[in-house]
Parts: C-alpha cells; structure tokens; sequence
C-alpha cells in the first residue's frame, strides 16, 4: 500500500499529462463542428473582441480591390437592372399583370449585413468569424453571401458574434446546379487550394462546359435559388466515377472577404416542421386526412 | 521570481496574439510561422511537471480557440513539454546547476540552443501538421508545409529568443 502511494506520488505530473492529453483528444475527435460550444470556438466574446480590434486595422489593407470589386459588380448589376427594366417594359406590353414575374425570386429572405472579423485560407477545415450575433437575429444554420456569391453556413452563434462554416470546408456540403441546363450537384471542397471547389454527383447526360456558371440550387433552405457560387474550369477526373465532376473557380475570393450578408429564410421554420414531419409516417396520416 | 513571472505572463499574452494573426498566414502556400511555442522552450529546465504541462495545455488551448482548431494545439504542446527535459539533455550536460537554466541562446549558447529548439520545433511541426492533415493524401504537400514551416518558425524564435534578452540585460 505505501508503495503504491509512493508511485502515485512519485508520478503525479504524469496523471496530469494523461488528463490533459484525454481533455484535448476528446475536443480534437469531437469533431461535429455543428455541435460545438460556443466558448471554445471563435464566436466567444474575447477571441471575438481580439480579432474585432486586428480587422480594425487590417480592413483598410484591402479596401482598394474590395472597391474595385464592387465597382464592377455595381456596374454588372446596373446593366442587369438596364436590361431587366426593358424586359419588363415588354412583357408589360404583352400581358398588363407582371406581379408574378418581380416576386419570384428571394421573396421569403431577409438578411443581416456583417463585417468579417476572422477568417483562414490555409487550414484544412476554415471558418469565419463575424461581428453580428444572436442580438442582431443571427441563428445557426443561416445561409452567408458575399458580393460575389456564396460563403457559407452560420454554425455557432455567441451574443454580438458568429462562426461561419465557410464553404472552403470539407464539412459544408451545398446543393448547387449549373444555370445553363439546371442539372444539380453537390460542391464539395477537398482541403487544397482556396480558389477551387469541385461539384459532384452531376448526372452524366448532361453537357458541361469550361465558364458555364454554378448557382445555388434552392433546394434548401439555406440559400434562395440562383446565387452565384463559381464558374466551372474543367473535369475533376479524380472525382468522377458513375457521376461527373466539376472543378469549380469559387467567386468569392476568400482571401479578401470583408462584408457579408447572412439570410434569414421567413419560411425556414415552417419548412423545417414540414421536412421533419415527412420523416414520420403519423405525421403524414394527419396530413392525408385533412 | 515574481520578476520572472510577470515578464513570462506579458511575454504569454504578447505571443498568444501575435501568433493568432500568425496562424492566418500561409507563405506561398507552405510556411506557416508558429512563434507561441517560445513560451514553452523558454521555461526553466528545473520547473515542475506539474506547471510546464498545465502552462503547456492552456497556451495550446488559447491558440486553438482562436483559429477553431479545437485540441489540436493544446495536444501538440503536451508532447513538446513532455519530452522538453529530455531533448534539453541531449545537447546540455547534466549537473547541478542545470535544473536552474532558462534556456536561451546566452545561457547555454548559440548553437546548442538552437539544436534544442529546432529538434522541438520540427517535431512540433510534424504533430501539428499530421494532425491537421490526419489522412496521408498529400504527403508533399504535407512534408513540405512541415520544412517551411519548421524554417520559417526557428528563424523567428532566434530573433524574438535575441530580443527578449537585450532587453532584459539593458534593466
């Protein structure tokens, strides 16, 4: 017995290596980032006021080509309106009611406009960090655009911060589909390099071609259907086997994000009640008889 | 002591944030600097287990928290501090006045402290990135993160390790 609490006195330092290698295991293979809390990931309030602080200062290195961006989208955007206008104009001529055409698309989002204050590039699994929170009616899985397309998912949310998934992530999996013949697929991101994404389980009757554009598909309800997410330049041959895959030039640099929007879907909780009670056979029964 | 002590808290605070910007960097898409672990490399041969492993998990844990790696830092730092003493000795002799060195280039020389932080420094690379990657699909890639990185990382240690003590010796 004395020796035995000699020994155990003896190694002491060593049991508190052991609990502490334990602790961090258990926070490395934990690794749903969904389910994460929010005082150990980046949206908690002290890592939150650091990088607010750090993006104080370096969101003026960027602002130069963040401008130019925006000028060119501004400009795309005012020739789309140009052209939009018109074709109002004609249909107006042609049939006198055009509700139906201008409330189609994005009718049912709202969003909250957030500055960016963290964001990687470079790890295998990258999430961003923004400066709004549950305060200003951000909840996990909303969906997060840039100007020039999709970023990612909210996953945590502290009071005045959030962590986005971002769609550089191997855990973000999004419906897409090219706009020019509405085949769908899923984008996935293989961890190497920050510019690329690849679009799997596209059907293989389809023809696909270098600059045809990807968009959002709509099918969840994350994101309203048609949003940018990338051009496609060419096949992923590793990837295709029964499907096709594309490799895609994402359209949000990712290195430069500075502003995003998170949308709030209005229907997402009437669409979530009605996905989960599809799921359950009595659900549909009550369904069937009303 | 309580000196020491103060000094080492700034010196924890300064480089936990400098290295949280740090982890956002990938030069050319290999070399990330990794500064933090200075800390543990500047603890005093002598310390207690106890303190180096606990200093060890909560600066990794800090770390982890800031760039969502979740554990990844904190593990890595354990097995640096655990087999600290041992590369130490490797490169030092053993006596009495040993145990009471805070490693550092003038304490123990140029050449040999820097075999002693870059044999920690690499073998705290190659965790860190084998972690991070975990499956062995881009093994170059991987190796050649791991060499950059390590490069890139002891020279920052040599010049942070020449100017924390200039300044110590100017007070």
């Amino acid at each position: 017995m004395n020796n035995l609490l000699q020994f155990l006195v003896k190694h002491i330092p060593w049991f508190v290596f052991i609990i502490y290698v334990i602790i961090s295991c258990v926070l490395l293979f934990s690794n749903n980032p969904f389910q994460q809390s929010v005082y150990l990931s980046s949206a908690n309030g002290i890592s939150a006021t650091v990088y607010e602080g750090y993006s104080g200062v370096s969101s003026y290195f960027g602002l130069k080509s963040v401008n130019e961006d925006l000028q060119a989208r501004n400009t795309a955007l005012e020739l789309e309106v140009a052209q939009l206008k018109k074709a109002i104009h004609n249909y107006q001529l042609q049939i006198p009611d055009t509700s139906g055409i201008l409330a189609r698309s994005g009718r049912n989002f709202s969003y909250v406009v957030a500055n960016v204050i963290s964001n990687s590039v470079a790890q295998p699994a990258n999430f961003i960090t923004i400066d709004r929170g549950s305060d200003d009616g951000i909840v996990p899985e909303m969906g997060v655009v840039g100007h020039n397309g999709v970023v990612g998912i909210v996953n945590v949310v502290g009071k005045h911060s959030a962590r986005i998934i971002s769609l550089i992530n191997p855990y973000t999996r999004l419906s897409c589909k090219v706009k020019k013949n509405s085949k769908f697929g899923t984008l996935i991101w293989n961890g190497e390099d920050y510019r690329y994404a690849t679009l799997t389980e596209l059907p293989r009757d389809g023809r696909y071609a270098k600059g045809d554009s990807v968009v959002t598909s709509g099918y969840s309800s994350l994101f309203p259907e048609d949003i940018m997410v990338g051009v496609i330049v060419g096949e992923d041959k590793a990837m295709s086997s029964n499907f096709m895959a594309m490799k895609v030039k994402l359209s949000t640099d990712f290195s430069q994000l500075k502003n995003v929007s998170a949308l709030n879907n209005k229907m997402r909780v009437e669409l979530k009640a009605l996905e989960t009670k599809d799921n359950n056979p009595s659900g549909t029964k009550k369904e069937e008889k009303k | 002591m309580a000196k020491t002590t103060v000094q080492f808290i700034i010196l924890f605070v300064i480089l936990v944030l400098v290295q949280v910007i740090f982890s956002k960097i990938m030069l050319f898409n290999v070399a990330t600097p990794i500064i933090f672990i200075y800390l543990l490399l500047r603890l005093p041969i002598g310390l207690s287990l106890n303190a180096v492993f606990t200093i060890a998990f909560f600066s990794g844990l800090s770390i982890d928290v800031f760039n969502d790696t979740q554990g990844m830092n904190a593990l890595a730092c354990l097995l640096i501090a655990a087999i600290r003493t041992k590369v130490f000795y490797a490169f030092v002799t053993h006596d009495d006045e040993s145990s009471a060195i805070i490693p550092s280039c003038k304490s123990i020389g140029t050449g040999t402290y820097l075999k002693y932080a870059g044999t920690l420094m690499l073998i705290y690379c190659f965790l860190i990135f084998f972690i991070q990657a975990f499956t062995f699909q881009n093994v170059l890639l991987t190796i050649a993160r791991i060499f950059c990185s390590f490069a890139l990382s002891l020279m920052l240690i040599y010049g942070i390790d020449s100017l924390v003590n200039t300044r110590r010796e100017k007070r």
